[in-house]
């Protein structure tokens, strides 16, 4: 189906000014209007979900408006609506996924991790075993670039457990654009306290005041919430992997946004509305072998 | 003296900081049963790949014990893949270490290594014996004090070990050497 000018695109550039137009957490109950969204990507849900988690730990239930349309089917296809369900109230009400049509399973890019939830640490080696194995078998990438997105995903999933304590995080990814401009996208989300707070707790941080300090601090080797060498080192290594694939990284974190454009080895900061927890997207060209 | 470890019966990719260290639990009593002078071997075969946060927990937290917790034993590595490492050299030079790497039997090093610690490291360990920092200082052509530098440089990272000797006129001396 060819996207119409009218349906607007939620994604990790997006997402920002979303949260700026429609100030969801200042509502009762805190709203997230999709009505008119016909594009959402997985940085925009991952997002989503650690929002309506945090938001719903602290005892309100977010509501999310949708319409019939392909943003609605993608809640459904992504696993949103069902992770999602137990946090978050979502109108109109979705039924189970076994009721719905066809269209609602199916969608022109592959989603290749569905919106999952993830709880601990030791969740992830096999997490990243699935997310090694769809790149090999299901995307044919050569085994350097699988291992080298694996390695990107690892690093980036566990900041949410090494600098968190209780809050879970969330992963999505997946395959859009076509022919020559196909990218792969993956999600990483969490509501936990946030980059600067956590540097914070290393005094050796203490020039730490902004959000926007933090992401950039936080992306430079050996920095760390703790005073230890071999800590410190995965933002800077992912930043790495993604220059050497001429990727984008996008980190926000409070009220600061750092896209890193690594085809030019150089990152641009944003203000955004104040968010819960740390948001990692990652958009690299895909590598399918040929 | 060595003793090895068997990476690969942990699988062929290993991801996290916390799967290293639920292996890293095996190092502790193999390296307090070890002589000086004795080495861990940990072998990778059948490992293709891991993480960085893997390699700084199991490869870096261990390398920085030796000196303190276990001075004068050894860690080397050996039959690692292409990829395995790229990625173990790169996250030792991001923690600013180096580690003993053994391809058949020739000892190498990997990670950040200066070339004066490769040539310090290769004279050690081409001597077959223990070297005093004076007779290094004269077969690198080095001063006594630049050698001095460079060895406590290398003990400091765990890839030679110091013993107490005399010398034939009877003053006390270090004498230095690395695993053979």
């Amino acid at each position: 189906m060819l996207m119409t000018e009218s349906l607007k695109k939620l994604d990790s550039v997006t997402f920002g000014s979303f949260l700026q137009d429609q100030r969801p957490l200042t509502q009762d109950p805190p709203t997230f209007d999709l009505r008119g969204y016909g594009l959402v990507t997985p940085a925009a849900v991952v997002q989503l979900a650690a929002i309506c988690c945090g938001v719903s730990g602290q005892g309100r239930t977010p509501l999310i408006l949708t319409e019939e349309g392909p943003a609605r089917r993608y809640l459904v296809r992504c696993g949103f609506a069902a992770v999602v369900s137990e946090y978050a109230r979502i109108e109109p009400a979705i039924g189970r996924l076994g009721t719905l049509g066809y269209q609602y399973r199916r969608g022109s890019s592959p989603m290749l991790v569905e919106l999952t939830r993830i709880e601990s640490g030791s969740a992830l080696p096999e997490l990243l075993d699935r997310v090694l194995w769809t790149l090999r078998y299901r995307l044919k990438y050569r085994k350097r670039d699988a291992f080298d997105v694996t390695t990107a995903v690892s690093e980036i999933c566990q900041n949410t457990f090494d600098h968190n304590r209780g809050a879970a995080g969330f992963i999505a990814m997946q395959v859009y654009g076509k022919d020559t401009r196909r990218f792969l996208e993956v999600a990483v989300s969490d509501y936990g306290e946030g980059l600067g707070a956590t540097l914070r707790r290393n005094p050796l941080n203490a020039s730490v005041r902004t959000d926007m300090d933090a992401i950039q601090q936080a992306t430079k080797l050996g920095t760390s919430e703790h005073d230890d060498p071999t800590r410190g080192t995965g933002l800077f290594h992912l930043l790495e992997i993604t220059y050497k694939h001429e990727g984008t990284v996008q980190i926000t974190s409070g009220r600061a946004k750092v896209r890193y454009r690594m085809d030019k080895r150089a990152g641009w900061g944003f203000s955004v509305p104040k968010v819960l927890g740390v948001h990692v997207s990652l958009t690299l060209p895909t590598k399918e072998a040929a | 003296m060595e003793r090895r470890i068997a990476l690969g019966e942990h699988g062929p990719h290993l991801w996290t900081r916390e799967t290293a260290r639920n292996i890293r639990v095996e190092f502790d009593p193999i390296l307090e049963g070890l002589e000086e002078g004795g080495a861990l071997v940990i072998d990778t075969k059948g490992v293709e790949v891991f993480d960085y946060s893997f390699a700084n927990e199991l490869f870096g937290r261990t390398i920085l014990s030796i000196p303190r917790e276990y001075p004068g034993r050894f860690v080397l590595v050996e039959n690692l893949s292409k990829y395995a490492r790229e990625n173990l050299t790169k996250a030792l030079e991001g923690m600013g270490l180096a580690m003993m790497e053994r391809k058949g039997k020739a000892i190498g090093l990997i990670g950040k290594v200066h070339p004066t610690d490769q040539q310090t490291f290769a004279a050690v360990a081409k001597a077959g014996r223990s070297l005093t920092s004076s007779e290094l200082a004269e077969k690198l052509e080095v001063n006594l004090n630049a050698m001095n530098e460079r060895l406590s440089k290398l003990l400091g990272l765990g890839l030679i070990r110091r013993e107490r000797a005399t010398s034939p006129s009877g003053r006390e001396q270090y004498e230095y050497s690395t695993f053979q």
